[in-house]
């Protein structure tokens, strides 16, 4: 609620910093430039081959037939590659000065002393911080770039790397798997609890670029970790585009919560890929606040390879003023005795458009597995968009599936009941959407609960964008 | 009642439209503080209207007339306004909130109302007074507000805000309606608690119950839109003896 | 032998789900279209117009060009206009026999103003011998009348049966539509309606139960344009052996159709592990007064409830008969006409066999 906590700036997302970087590509995408950023990278020879080849599958491949217009996209007017002034650091204080205050005003360094394990800061298209508590590395746990981790743990790499999200998925697969860049790799040992959070914040600055971060985190049987991930950028009048690729492998019994707060700037495609591969009784859950971008096309996806495998998925998205936001999640049920729950929720407004796509598929070898989902959409004006296309496919009769949805407004009585307490009605309106959301915020770590209200404040009160 | 009468709200010839159907038909009404006034009436005689017309409730249309509270015209004014001037309403059916916990709404609305922060402490303390004398589960305060409340509940929490944001005009909207036994005693409870001389209270229903355990100044019978008897606690019981009948023949519909 | 690729939905997914259309693969498309003369008229028959120049506009949704373009050939231009405002009957069988294989009509059905009535449209096999049906019916159904459409599909495992239909519903218009699709190796629905009248009104109430390897697709649509519109819609079914279906349902809340609600749920009962079952319930929406509500679930019978009625006595098909027809009946109650009730429910047994 806006009286308990501290406004937060929109002014803190959108500061730029003066487009400044040690090297940037030139804009395209060729050969040329794929063996110029592997060379920039150091890339071993297997990164490199690895690259070229997705080369060859990004151009075979279509631009998606369905889903928000991506004809604005022109991929030659995009760098793939700026690296910033600075090599990684694993102190604040070496950071260069304008990098650091663009995070310490996103509250990361704060946030890292308060209520994380560890936490990577990437800015543009290399990962300049990276930091985790010693008792976590004393038992094993790694937590770096993921440059560090090609570099130090080749076999490791090589036998995870786009192997959960093969390159052949999509376009923007492919283009990731050519030209990705920084990132976090996350190794959890065994029985290991992760107690604490660890954080990545992704920060995009350089205009008319693109970020491509990969993030694989393993989590060994018996283990647990919850993972944040942030983004954000100041808003330019040309497209940027961000493209990364998010793995996930949840052994045996384990069990992974990955968190994300999008609030990219209003000019991004944002069109994400994350997948999980969840063994035998393990957990996924997925929480996920899309707030940002100008398009977003982002459909987490859980397999569930291991009989008694649960996944969950937490969801909103807010669409305000020339955003479209397709998003949604994906789960398939592999194995006997797998469940899932989904609960999405969106808010559209001032013209915004949400859709909720979605594939739930339960596999014929999927014996007595239980998916429900649920999914909510608000509209707040009669000028804005949303759209629900949920598809399930199953292929057993041992099951049980439900889905539900609805669509309307804000009722008029309830409106009327909170303005006679003494609330106006942006205030009514407000709280009503605060507690629609709350589902999602009341997942998320305090400090994230507390800035997705305010984005949310922010977004009624038509600030943004 | 006080020595000295002290106009709280005033409504003269007021004529109210619910979707373009006339309900209330030239209603005149006085209320000062100190007092505990009653309107009762059978169903559809336009109870409810009243109370939503005093709180500017968008869906009905004052077509004329005025509502005076403290002497300004709050015929025009939002709802919210009205309720920061000091008039609170309980609900018949109060609206359920996904996501908003009792307390933050209590603590959030009295913000709102009192326009200034509330002091955490003092606040806390207040609602477990109040709570423990309406017989409420603490439990309650970090559910969802209404979402999931037994109708004696929802009632219950309606008299718990009434208290916390501390209105001089309390209008009980069917708060008694549904109830059993021991909610109406409760509820009358609370509204004990809740008076003094310098508030006033409008409790609208349509059966009498409530009012054994009340102590009423005036009681209204409304019928078919018009005011048609004002008297004291005796009217209250000659109704719950003879109905409406005799005050319903005369009146046009 | 044609390959066909019909039904596409009003808005387009990850062509990976495979739900956007569906692929036929060595349809017989017949070529020289001989008469269909088993065509039974029950009830007044001068509401029936044969071979009438009727409305043949272009559909909005349709099946596909190919079948849309292929009925220019019909064999059957029928055009019922409807008056009466006595809810009156009027029953057409389609009987397919050996000398009645094809059958590509057109029918265009006027509601006019006032009227009440019922059209009951029956497709049935007498014999086993692949047929083939490709029906368009355009509805117009004028201001303040009620019309109740049945279609019955009991034409046999071997055949294909595609059926596209388009509704135009005006001012407080009740349009009710009672669905069995039971027959046809692969039966194809496209189902639109324009509920373009304020206060106007669509129900859809459809049961269906494949067998052995039959298809279903049904793909049905329902715009909302009039103010306070209402359409709701109700699928019910039941797979057994290898059928599969896949049901696509769209409610779209168009601009202006304020105060309108939409429902839409979809039941699908597995009888066996290999049937399969997929669904894509859609809600679209771009007008903020409205409620849009959909459902759907799928799966197998409720073990307590199988263990209940077994315990009365019945065997495990008995069960699993009462059960389908437990979801079924209250759909089936709607058909005012016994004889037709009982043929459908005979049907049904036998089909749970």
């Amino acid at each position: 609620m806006k009286n308990n906590i501290d406004e937060i700036n929109r002014n803190v997302y959108d500061i730029k910093n003066k487009d400044e970087y040690e090297f940037k590509i030139k804009k395209g995408i060729t050969k040329d430039i794929i063996e110029e950023i592997s060379k920039q990278k150091n890339d071993p020879s297997w990164m490199r081959e690895f690259r070229l080849k997705a080369l060859e599958v990004y151009n075979s491949l279509e631009l998606p037939t369905w889903g928000p217009d991506l004809s604005e996209l022109n991929m030659n007017e995009i760098a793939t590659y700026v690296r910033p002034k600075t090599k990684l650091n694993t102190s604040w204080d070496d950071v260069p000065e304008d990098i650091k205050n663009t995070f310490d005003k996103l509250g990361i360094p704060e946030a890292e002393k308060k209520s994380l394990a560890g936490v990577g800061a990437q800015y543009d298209s290399e990962v300049v911080y990276h930091s985790m508590k010693e008792e976590l590395s004393k038992q094993g746990v790694i937590y770096t770039d993921m440059e560090t981790a090609v570099r130090e743990y080749p076999d490791i790499v090589k036998a995870h790397f786009m192997k959960c999200v093969p390159v052949h998925d999509h376009k923007f697969v492919a283009l990731h798997g050519a030209v990705w860049s920084g990132g976090s790799f996350v190794y959890v040992p065994k029985g290991v609890k992760v107690d604490i959070p660890l954080q990545s914040y992704f920060r995009l600055n350089s205009p008319e670029s693109g970020q491509f971060e990969h993030t694989l985190i393993i989590v060994e049987e018996g283990a647990s970790l919850h993972f944040i991930e942030g983004c954000s950028a100041p808003k330019y009048n040309k497209v940027n585009l961000h493209a990364g690729c998010v793995e996930l492998y949840v052994k045996d019994n384990a069990y992974l919560r990955y968190s994300t707060i999008e609030n990219w700037s209003k000019n991004m495609l944002n069109l994400n890929t994350k997948k999980a591969l969840v063994g035998k009784n393990a957990t996924m859950e997925w929480v996920s606040g899309s707030f940002g971008s100008k398009i977003s096309m982002l459909y987490p996806m859980s397999i569930l390879n291991g009989e008694g495998a649960k996944t969950e998925y937490t969801g909103i998205s807010f669409a305000g003023k020339g955003q479209n936001l397709d998003t949604g999640f994906k789960v398939v049920h592999n194995a006997p005795k797998t469940s899932s729950v989904v609960n999405a929720k969106s808010i559209s407004k001032n013209g915004g458009a949400c859709t909720y796509r979605s594939l739930v598929r339960i596999n014929e070898n999927a014996k007595n597995s239980k998916c429900s989902v649920s999914c909510e959409s608000l509209m707040l004006d009669d000028i804005s968009r949303s759209d629900t296309i949920p598809v399930s496919d199953i292929r057993t009769d041992e099951v049980e599936f439900s889905h539900e949805a609805s669509i309307g407004k804000i009722s008029d009585k309830t409106i009327f009941y909170l303005m006679s307490r003494g609330l106006s009605e942006e205030d009514a309106k407000a709280m009503i959407v605060r507690g629609f959301a709350y589902p999602v915020s009341k997942e998320l770590p305090v400090e994230y609960a507390a800035e997705m209200n305010n984005l949310i404040n922010l977004e009624l009160e038509g600030q943004v964008g | 009642m006080s020595g000295k009468t002290e106009k709280l709200l005033e409504i003269k010839n007021l004529y109210v439209n619910a979707e373009e159907k006339e309900i209330l038909k030239g209603i005149n009404l006085q209320i000062n503080k100190g007092e505990v006034h009653v309107i009762m009436g059978p169903n559809g005689s336009g109870k409810s209207t009243t109370a939503n017309a005093i709180l500017n409730n968008p869906e009905y249309s004052k077509t004329k007339g005025e509502i005076i509270f403290e002497g300004e015209n709050i015929n025009k004014l939002p709802t919210d306004e009205i309720a920061r001037k000091g008039i609170f309403m309980s609900f018949q059916s109060p609206e359920e909130i996904p996501g908003v916990s009792v307390t933050n709404f209590l603590k959030y609305a009295k913000n709102k109302i009192t326009e200034k922060p509330v002091k955490i402490f003092k606040f806390r303390e207040e609602l477990k007074k109040y709570m423990e004398q309406l017989n409420m589960n603490p439990e309650n305060m970090e559910r969802s507000l209404n979402v999931g409340f037994s109708g004696g509940e929802k009632k219950k929490n309606e008299i718990l805000q009434m208290l916390i944001l501390d209105p001089k005009l309390a209008i009980l909207d069917e708060t008694d309606s549904g109830l059993d036994v021991d909610a109406i005693k409760t509820v009358s409870k609370g509204i004990e608690m809740f008076k003094n001389d310098k508030n006033a209270v409008l409790i609208i229903t349509h059966n009498t119950r409530i009012l054994h355990s009340l102590d009423v100044d005036y009681v209204h019978v409304l019928i078919n839109g018009k005011i048609v008897k004002t008297a004291g606690k005796e009217l209250a019981k000659e109704i719950e003896e003879q109905g409406y009948e005799k005050y319903k023949t005369g009146v046009k519909e | 032998m044609n390959n066909l690729k019909l039904n596409d939905t009003p808005v387009r997914t990850s062509r990976n789900f495979n739900i956007n259309n569906i692929k036929l693969m060595d349809v017989d498309i017949p070529e020289i279209i001989d008469d269909f003369n088993n065509l039974e008229i029950i009830g007044e028959e001068s509401q029936v117009q044969n071979n009438a120049n009727i409305n043949k506009s272009k559909l909005i949704y349709g099946l596909g060009t190919e079948l849309e373009k292929l009925n220019e050939k019909s064999n059957k231009d029928l055009k019922i206009e409807l008056d009466s405002t006595d809810e009156k009957e009027i029953q057409l069988n389609f009987k397919f026999d050996d000398n009645n294989l094809t059958l590509l009509e057109n029918i265009e059905i006027i509601a006019n103003e006032n009227s009440k009535s019922t059209v009951i449209l029956k497709y049935i096999s007498t014999n086993k011998e692949k047929a083939f049906h490709n029906g368009i019916i355009r509805v117009k159904a004028k201001k303040n009348s009620e019309i109740k459409i049945i279609i019955v599909n009991l034409i046999n495992e071997e055949s294909n049966n595609f059926i596209s239909i388009e509704n135009n519903i005006e001012e407080n218009a009740k349009c009710k539509y009672i669905m069995v699709d039971f027959g046809g190796k692969n039966s194809i629905t496209n189902y639109y309606s324009n509920l373009i009248g304020e206060s106007s009104e669509n129900i859809i109430n459809t049961i269906y139960l494949g067998k052995e390897n039959q298809l279903l697709d049904l793909n049905y649509i329902g715009e909302l344009r009039g103010k306070k519109s209402n359409i709701d819609i109700d699928v019910q079914g039941a797979l057994k052996d290898n059928a599969k279906k896949h049901f696509k349902g769209t409610i779209d809340f168009k601009k202006g159709s304020k105060k309108s609600k939409g429902n839409e749920n979809e039941f699908c009962l597995l009888l066996s592990e290999t049937a399969r079952s997929m669904a894509l319930p859609m809600l679209l929406c771009t007008e903020e007064d409205v409620e849009g509500n959909h459902s759907c679930a799928t799966g197998k019978a409720d073990n307590k409830q199988l263990f209940y009625i077994m315990s009365r006595g019945f065997s495990y098909k008995e069960a699993m008969k009462l059960i389908v027809r437990a979801r079924f009946n209250k759909i089936i109650e709607q058909i005012d006409n016994e004889k037709l009730r009982n043929e459908i429910l005979q049907e049904m047994n036998e089909k749970l066999d």
